[in-house]
């Protein structure tokens, strides 16, 4: 009989005591493993955030933003100034189009041309041009409440007598590369990207579900302004919204819009987090303060990102707390089975065993007791791991994503059609339902999702054994103080 | 051959010191079966402990077959209770959640014999103390006492020790199994040539020793015998 299956044999001797124990094991390690798995889910959301948006500066005219207010528009020109400040590693144009159904725009004489008093809002930024596809978003209630608002604010002549059932308006964005609106790279499902964004072709690529709707694959055509294009990917935006859209190419949506050389917003990247702040001073600087505002995507993240940092520094701390609290289970345990067996260990050295043995035999054994809280433990974090993280996130961010939303601008203001700063969006009928004010941070933390990765599992249980060994190995050097001569002393 | 020079043991008890080994000098030759007897709280288990290394001496000496036990660092008293030592207890002490065989074999295991061997060889120990084969593989707590105290004696050959001390062998088993016990141990001392030394304080044991010591108030004197025992 070897040392291990001695101890084996040991840790099973009480068979209700090692149950018990076994099961406030498996509690704590259970729990420092769901912690572990919260943490690392935040962890890599924190930053993939800082990563896709930590470093761009939007660029929008002064005085408007997405398709409101007013001022002079962006052009090429101005980009090629921000691409020669310092630190500036790409400067994506975008130019954002409003596509309007067909047979909807026949019913209005007004949205077939850009301008203000149209059906569907001002034009100023925003070319509406026409298209067969359908909208993959039904109006709904925000949206034929947005249509109304701006129809009886116009001045033009279909009244109310002529109010149309609202067909929602498609989003088509001219780019510069293979980002979309915010800088983050498109995740393109089907097809490829459109090869050379700065050159004009009339190629697209569409959302999933606007390519759902329109029976679109890659390969299939349709119409802009009576203009033939080819399906050449198909992206999922991961919302709703946002795959209701139409990608082509920046010359593209130029030509469309009539308005060449004009951009809707810039996209400016940073080469490092660092240089971000002084970089936008540069740029605001460069461009000139009544030509163009310069907006930090980071800044208006910067409240859910901390708030998920401040998710993930909990998270680790309470790791840490239930491993402590595993260790020091494991501890008091032995401690109490070493002093219960100081005349066995008597006997073992009285028959010769050295210290080593004996502390090895006691060693063993509670890794015994820790293997097995270890197995029950990973099957309570596998199960509980995804509901403690979004109690974490969801009771540490209530407060803050209201905040984010209220600056939710920059997020995204960047995307044309996104929630403007300081209320809702007259005669935009843009929103697509709920998505708008709430699509900046409360999106981004609830797609954080804590899946247990066998790494982290492994990495987990190998920190817990690594605290039971510290643990077990003060009750196995007390065996060693144990004298034989216990062994002569009465029961 | 075991020389035992003035071994004195002291304690301090509340501020009084106790001596209950003071001054204890005897031989012993290799095969002899010799027995300590004294009253309870006379130093017997003490002078035992002393002499099989559970504990360290104040002063004197042991030696044996020429190594001096008082100059010896812990890890070779530990190699000395392995090898040269085997113990026989009143309480048996066996480790309960083991079989009887397992018992026996965990001497060798500590000395480094293969697992083949030293399974062959408990099991020849254990038919040498007459344990039914059946009961070779069941567990000790589940054992009679004197089983237990067979095995035990099974447990103390098993490292073929220059010296067994048995500290009241007989102690917790009726009489008629405490005499198997020391006809075992008698037995033993002469088929293996081991030094085998009793503790009790039965006297109708002493008597059937070769060599009776007397322990009093922490001295040693030998009764003489008129005649062989055996």
């Amino acid at each position: 009989m070897s040392v291990l299956a001695r101890s084996v044999g040991n840790a099973f001797r009480n068979k209700i005591r090692t149950a018990a124990v076994v099961a406030v094991l498996a509690v704590a390690i259970g729990l420092a493993l769901a912690m572990l798995v919260a943490n690392q889910a935040v962890g890599a959301k924190v930053q993939e955030l800082n990563a896709s948006v930590g470093t761009t500066l939007t660029v929008n005219p002064a005085g408007g933003q997405g398709f409101e207010g007013g001022g002079e528009p962006l052009t090429t020109a101005e980009a090629e100034t921000a691409a020669s400040v310092a630190n500036v590693t790409a400067v994506v144009g975008t130019k954002a189009l409003r596509l309007q159904t067909a047979t909807t725009a026949d019913s209005s004489t007004a949205t077939t041309q850009p301008g203000p008093g149209g059906g569907f809002g001002p034009g100023g930024q925003q070319a509406t041009v026409s298209t067969n596809l359908m909208a993959a978003v039904d109006a709904g209630t925000l949206g034929n409440r947005n249509g109304s608002a701006g129809t009886t604010g116009a001045t033009g002549t279909s009244g109310t007598t002529t109010q149309p059932s609202r067909t929602l308006p498609i989003t088509a964005t001219g780019i510069g590369a293979e980002v979309d609106g915010t800088g983050k790279a498109l995740d393109i499902t089907s097809g490829t990207g459109l090869g050379d964004y700065t050159a004009s072709e009339a190629k697209a690529l569409v959302g999933t579900s606007l390519a759902e709707k329109n029976s679109l694959t890659v390969g299939s055509t349709f119409t802009i302004q009576d203009k033939t294009f080819t399906v050449a990917g198909i992206f999922d935006a991961g919302t709703t919204f946002g795959n209701n859209a139409v990608y082509v190419t920046l010359p593209e949506a130029q030509t469309l819009a009539e308005t060449p050389d004009e951009l809707s917003t810039m996209i400016v990247t940073v080469n490092s987090m660092e240089n971000v702040d002084s970089t936008k001073t540069a740029v605001q600087a460069a461009l000139g303060t009544d030509k163009a505002d310069v907006t930090q995507g980071q800044r208006n993240l910067e409240t859910a990102v901390s708030s998920l940092d401040s998710v993930k520094n909990i998270s680790l701390i309470a790791f840490i707390a239930a491993l402590a609290t595993a260790g020091i289970i494991i501890l008091l345990i032995m401690v109490m089975l070493v002093r219960e067996r100081r005349r066995e260990i008597g006997v073992l050295k009285a028959i010769g065993a050295r210290n080593r043995t004996i502390g090895l035999q006691f060693v063993l054994e509670s890794l015994v007791l820790v293997a097995l809280g270890s197995v029950v433990g990973a099957v309570i974090a596998s199960l509980a791991s995804g509901g403690i993280a979004s109690a974490l996130i969801s009771s540490n961010t209530t407060t803050t994503a209201a905040t984010t939303t209220q600056r939710g601008g920059g997020l995204a203001g960047a995307m044309p059609n996104g929630a403007v700063p300081g209320g809702g969006m007259p005669g935009g009928g843009m929103g697509g339902g709920q998505g708008g004010p709430f699509g900046g941070a409360s999106q981004l933390l609830t797609s954080v999702t804590a899946s247990v990765s066998p790494g982290v599992l492994a990495a987990g249980i190998a920190a817990v054994f690594a605290v039971a060994i510290i643990g077990a190995l003060v009750p196995a050097l007390l065996t060693a103080r144990i004298r034989p001569i216990e062994v002569l002393r009465g029961e | 051959m075991i020389v035992v020079k003035d071994l004195v043991r002291q304690f301090k008890s509340g501020d009084r010191t106790i001596k209950p080994v003071n001054g204890v000098s005897f031989e012993l030759e290799k095969g002899s079966l010799a027995s300590i007897v004294g009253k309870s709280g006379s130093g017997k288990s003490t002078l035992l402990s002393l002499l099989g290394a559970l504990d360290k001496p104040t002063s004197g000496d042991v030696v044996v077959d020429g190594v001096s036990l008082a100059g010896l660092p812990d890890g070779k008293l530990t190699e000395y209770r392995r090898r040269d030592i085997g113990f026989v207890f009143q309480q048996f002490n066996l480790i309960p959640n083991l079989s009887a065989v397992d018992n026996v074999m965990l001497p060798m295991e500590f000395a480094g014999v293969r697992k083949a061997a030293r399974l062959q060889r408990a099991k020849e120990l254990l038919e040498q103390v007459q344990l039914d084969p059946e009961k070779h593989s069941r567990r000790t707590n589940r054992l009679s006492g004197g089983e237990q105290q067979r095995v035990a004696i099974a447990r103390a050959l098993a490292n073929e020790p220059k010296l067994i001390l048995a500290d009241e062998p007989t102690g917790n088993l009726d009489e008629q199994t405490g005499e198997h016990i020391i006809e075992l141990l008698s037995s033993l001392s002469r088929d293996h040539n081991t030094t085998i030394l009793v503790v009790t304080h039965d006297r109708s044991l002493a008597q059937k020793t070769e060599r009776c010591f007397r322990l009093q108030q922490g001295k040693l004197t030998e009764e003489v015998r008129t005649g062989s025992r055996r």
